[in-house]
């Protein structure tokens, strides 16, 4: 069985009248049960030439239905006013701005319910890796 | 400026090869490099099965003394799931449109628009009570004057 963690650290010294240090590791697992994720699609890198225009990353009905899939995603963009609008199906999640990260449950509901990418400029990169549950 | 990073880890041993990818970030406020997000909300709460609950209101009603963030900013939402169950999942949603499940033990990090007052970010326990962690950094809410 393969093992797949993810650890997340957050912390700050000036947040807070106290430090803040907070780390959560998880093991990737299938849904409901102990068995480790075995499929993967990426570590992989896109660059979008258009901005503002709506991509599909993955498609809901490429994947099983109601699983424990996990995606990671990086913008890869210096310029602190680009951002990636991440979309799924219709409903905007958030702005993905320059150097940041997310770390996404995607259970791939449906057919509809599609990871969707927004740049905000020409030529912006996205670095993904969808862990799946098949 | 508050000086806040986000940093993770993915490690494992499905391929061949190994993976490890890093990555950490400085939660800055939208579009900008030199303020960073200097607010936050945190807590714990318990997930009974049953119904769907708000867990973070993009747009609290006027009788709350604390409305919504700011929408389309730079917002960040940590969520892990404390259960110990591996049958234990809380299902996410926001604004009706299903994100994903957030099994027992693990947690996810997603930049949070709350572009309307719609945009809430749902909580359902679907198995047993799930203990939930949760933090929601962001720069400023619209309060609503007592």
């Amino acid at each position: 069985m393969a093992t797949t963690t993810a650890t997340i650290v957050l912390s700050s010294t000036d947040l807070l009248s106290d430090e803040l240090s907070l780390t959560s590791t998880a093991t990737l697992t299938q849904a409901g049960n102990s068995t480790g994720l075995t499929g993967t699609e990426g570590l992989a890198r896109k660059t979008v030439t258009g901005g503002h225009a709506q991509y599909t990353l993955f498609d809901g009905s490429n994947f099983a239905a109601d699983k424990a899939h996990k995606i990671y995603l990086k913008n890869l963009s210096t310029t602190a006013a680009e951002y990636f609008l991440i979309t799924i199906n219709s409903e905007d999640v958030g702005r993905l701005y320059a150097g940041d990260w997310a770390l996404i449950p995607w259970s791939a509901h449906d057919a509809d319910n599609d990871i969707k990418i927004d740049p905000s400029a020409a030529d912006m990169t996205l670095e993904y890796m969808l862990f799946t549950d098949e | 400026m508050a000086t806040t990073t986000a940093a993770v880890t993915l490690t494992s041993d499905l391929m061949s090869d190994s993976i490890s990818v890093s990555a950490s970030s400085t939660l800055m406020k939208a579009g900008t490099t030199a303020d960073g997000l200097d607010m936050v909300d945190y807590g714990v709460i318990e997930i009974v099965t049953g119904d769907q609950f708000d867990l973070l209101d993009a747009d609290n009603p006027a009788s709350s003394p604390i409305a919504g963030v700011m929408a389309n900013k730079a917002n960040k939402v940590y969520i892990a799931n404390h259960a110990t169950d591996e049958t234990y999942y809380v299902t996410i949603m926001i604004d009706a449109q299903n994100v994903g499940r957030l099994y027992a033990g693990d947690w996810m990090f997603i930049p949070w628009g709350a572009e309307d007052a719609n945009a809430d970010i749902e909580i359902t326990s679907t198995t047993g009570t799930n203990k939930i962690e949760y933090a929601l950094f962001h720069q400023g809410r619209t309060l609503n004057a007592s």
